[in-house]
């Protein structure tokens, strides 16, 4: 039967061997994106990500709304990492104010931004423990982020969108006896992360399941521009808090965890890795920290920027976040462009899905530390 | 490391927690105490005070009818509205205060921080729900109102874990 078909249309040649299987874009754990895979059998032969399902178009929101109301705006892309996600804006818009933030502010950013750091790395390992059928690596990082949560539930008042970071510092200081508190959770959360190792990391079910699904040679990552946990993971020792760092990060003695596998395995372990990182940083801050002074400069109530324009970015949970800021003189931005870890990391999808058992395709799929919502904007 | 060595030293720190206590807030019975009364905001200052951002709370012998918290909500969640009040007050000569729809409310308090007459809090009140879209539109009066809380669980750390004691 031959079918007459509009020209520039054409139909999709189907081979006897090979099947399309849809992955998403409603399913549970893939959040809302999908993967139009093709397999062999078993084997991938061919993976196309299909993102764009949840575009909300922050970026264009921006634009019609002042530097201040941006704020509950812009950290609704990844609400459990909302302190990093505001970052990289706030850090733009004091640069282009020229506002400069006071010391102990800065120090309390990166102590709720590592905070925040914790409790979306917990959530996203809770996902990837029931994603390999580990309920148990699901109940616990999802316990363990209570004590996180309820900590910057007293600092910021919201247990997961903070709105907590502003242009020119912070929106509240921390309660009395807030040091004594982080420090009692803090040290409790590292021996209970620290207790995951011979559950999960070192369990050789798991082992077995990830370590050599999905490689990713350093080449490879440096060629496709990864970012964040897949590129540390691959060898590169690149880590933003180390090579640029922000705010109170360069008085901070910080160490990025880089493994050299960059299979699935390294992929999953450097984000744990990272976590016990945050709890140092997170003491060595309580430290250095000023221990009263102003956190926030007075704005005036419609600030606005002049003729300019400014890129900062931060390193996030799943990677570098960078903000690119447009000012024309209005209270408004002109234009607003969000550079995200997970986007940047989805590239390398079809790359390391190609001729890998359809069965690893979560272990793969989520060790990119991917976040379609934030991907999407 | 052998493979057997491994699965056992798993299960063993499995089976160690049958001892560690539960951490588990069992909340309608248990709730979670906050910090202070909730999120104030002093402009005297610009800085704001650490607390829960629950419920809001007016404060009528205050209000000016400024219309800056609704001004302030206006690209956020325009949530806040402002409605004719029937007591007079001279501060307040239009007569109106803010209503707010805590069906769009976001919690994110910048009509706190707006605020120049210390009129607008938030307090610890998280229990909202309702079962008709009109009932949670909180008018003048209703955010009058200190909302009663027995909030009291709080995390205590022992050598047997971390508890909502």
């Amino acid at each position: 039967m031959t079918t007459q078909l509009p020209p520039g249309l054409q139909l999709e040649k189907v081979d006897e061997r090979i099947m399309t299987l849809n992955v998403g874009p409603q399913h549970p754990g893939s959040g809302h994106m999908r993967l139009i895979i093709k397999v062999d059998g078993d084997y991938i032969v061919s993976c196309d990500p299909d993102p764009g399902y949840v575009h909300r178009g922050e970026e264009k929101m921006a634009e019609y709304r002042n530097y201040i109301v941006n704020i509950p705006h812009l950290e609704r892309p990844v609400i459990h990492d909302s302190c990093n996600v505001l970052y990289p804006y706030c850090l733009g818009v004091e640069e282009l104010l020229g506002l400069e933030v006071p010391e102990r502010a800065k120090y309390l950013r990166v102590i709720a931004s590592e905070l925040n750091r914790c409790v979306y790395i917990q959530y996203w390992l809770a996902i990837y423990g029931i994603f390999l059928g580990h309920s148990t690596m699901f109940m616990w990082p999802a316990g363990d982020r209570e004590l996180l949560i309820d900590l910057l539930e007293k600092i910021t008042g919201a247990r997961v969108t903070h709105a907590y970071f502003v242009p020119g510092g912070i929106r509240n200081d921390v309660p009395a006896n807030f040091e004594e508190m982080c420090l009692k959770r803090v040290n409790y959360f590292e021996k209970r992360i620290k207790e995951y190792a011979a559950i999960f990391y070192d369990n050789p079910i798991l082992i077995s399941r990830t370590q050599g699904a999905g490689v990713l040679s350093r080449e490879d990552a440096i060629r496709l521009g990864t970012t964040g946990s897949t590129l540390r993971a691959s060898g590169v020792d690149f880590d933003l808090r180390k090579k640029e760092p922000y705010d109170a990060y360069g008085e901070l003695d910080v160490h990025s965890n880089v493994l050299k596998d960059g299979d699935s395995y390294a992929r999953s372990k450097i984000p744990w890795l990272d976590m016990l990182e945050s709890c140092n940083i997170i003491r060595q801050a309580l430290q250095k920290m000023p221990k009263s002074g102003s956190v926030r400069v007075k704005l005036k109530p419609n600030p606005k920027g002049g003729n300019d324009e400014v890129y900062k970015r931060v390193e996030s949970g799943r990677g570098s976040l960078g903000c690119y800021i447009v000012s024309r003189s209005q209270p408004e931005p002109y234009r607003l462009k969000l550079s995200v870890g997970s986007f940047r990391n989805l590239i390398c999808m079809p790359y390391l899905l190609k001729g890998e058992k359809l069965g690893n395709m979560p272990a793969v799929y989520w060790s990119l530390n991917y976040w379609p919502v934030e991907a999407d904007r | 490391m052998g493979t057997a060595t491994g699965i056992i030293k798993a299960l063993n720190s499995g089976i160690k927690h049958l001892a560690v206590k539960r951490f588990t807030l069992r909340y309608p019975e248990q709730k979670l105490k906050f910090v202070g009364d909730g999120y104030q905001f002093d402009p005297t200052t610009g800085v704001g005070i650490a607390g829960y951002k629950g419920r809001h709370m007016l404060f009528h012998d205050k209000c000016t009818g400024c219309q800056l918290c609704a001004i302030a909500c206006e690209g956020v969640a325009e949530a806040i509205g402002m409605v004719k009040v029937q007591d007079e007050w001279k501060h307040n000569k239009k007569g109106i205060m803010p209503q707010i729809d805590y069906g769009k409310c976001v919690f994110c308090g910048l009509c706190v921080d707006a605020c120049p007459f210390y009129a607008l809090y938030m307090t610890n009140d998280y229990e909202l729900s309702s079962f008709t879209k009109e009932a949670l539109i909180y008018t003048p009066a209703q955010l009058q109102v200190k909302p009663y809380v027995q909030q009291d669980a709080e995390i205590v750390f022992d050598s047997r874990g971390a508890t909502h004691g």
